[in-house]
């Protein structure tokens, strides 16, 4: 059977690892797949400003 | 007569250039890569084709099993693209190379258990000895299941080579056959085309198949060992 015949195995395995691991997944990947637009939230949320709840010099410029 | 039907599975060299590395990698050609926001009909076809099959095919498996969604993906197109192309009249088929299916099977099946080895080593020696054994069968069981893991990837590159290689040499021979009986009785030769006819409906239905067939397996060791 000429499938049994070993010298050209190594020609065959090289080429296939070849063709798979560097040909075909970059092509694979390059498939973009976005996900479906979402609804953003119209109310923002409360944001915590840290200057606020300290009294600092700043305040009182006289001293 | 044997000589003449095994030479369409040698790899084939042209003017003593081993060409079997264009060979293997023509199909790559007819999967162009996307490159505009919104692609032609080719591309966008491809690109629901291999969603559909990667979410059917990965759905089973946890996050660190889906790390090898990309890798499993390219194995099936690349199988089916090339089993398909082999049925073109005169081709070669290099998956009917035991050297190429050994070298797809063998690192992969390895991957699987080196990973569930490293990851889950209880749990991947735990599948040596299934439950409920009587005590005085698990020495024989451990063996059994042993020879059994250690067979996978064999069965595995075998299984992909005998089918495809059997059903073109059936197809040769059953060509060959209806050739010769058309200069004896028209009736007969008749009858062998029909035969022909189902037997190539068969081969691409195989052709199709044995790529999936492939795949599916590489994710159970893959889900084993996750």
């Amino acid at each position: 059977m000429p499938q049994l015949d070993t010298s050209t195995w190594f020609l065959t395995i090289l080429s296939v690892m070849l063709t798979l691991f560097t040909l075909l997944q970059p092509k694979i990947s390059m498939h973009l797949y976005t996900p479906n637009p979402k609804p953003m939230p119209t109310k923002t949320q409360k944001q915590h400003s840290p200057w606020n709840t300290a009294w600092t010099k700043i305040y009182l410029p006289l001293l | 007569m044997n000589q003449n039907l095994f030479t369409s599975f040698m790899t084939p060299v042209m003017l003593g250039i081993p060409i079997i590395t264009l060979i293997i990698m023509f199909p790559t050609i007819l999967f162009p890569a996307p490159t505009r926001l919104i692609n032609n009909r080719t591309i966008s076809i491809q690109q629901w084709l291999t969603k559909f099959r990667s979410k059917q095919l990965m759905i089973t498996h946890n996050s660190k099993g889906q790390t090898w969604s990309l890798l499993l993906v390219s194995l099936i197109l690349f199988i089916t693209s090339t089993n398909l192309l082999g049925m073109l009249p005169h081709s070669f088929t290099p998956t009917t190379q035991l050297s190429m299916n050994m070298g797809m099977a063998v690192p992969l099946w390895a991957g699987t258990v080196i990973m569930g080895f490293r990851n889950k080593t209880k749990a991947s020696l735990a599948h040596f000895l299934p439950q409920g054994t009587p005590t005085f069968l698990i020495p024989m069981l451990v063996i059994i299941e042993t020879i059994s893991l250690l067979i996978q990837p064999v069965a595995l590159a075998v299984r992909l080579t005998a089918n495809i290689t059997a059903g073109h040499l059936l197809m040769h021979l059953i060509g060959m056959a209806t050739l010769a009986l058309m200069s004896i009785s028209l009736f007969t030769a008749f009858i062998t085309f029909i035969i022909l006819t189902l037997l190539t409906i068969l081969e691409f239905a195989v052709a199709l198949i044995q790529a999936y067939v492939f795949t599916l397996l590489v994710s159970l060791y893959l889900h084993d060992n996750t």
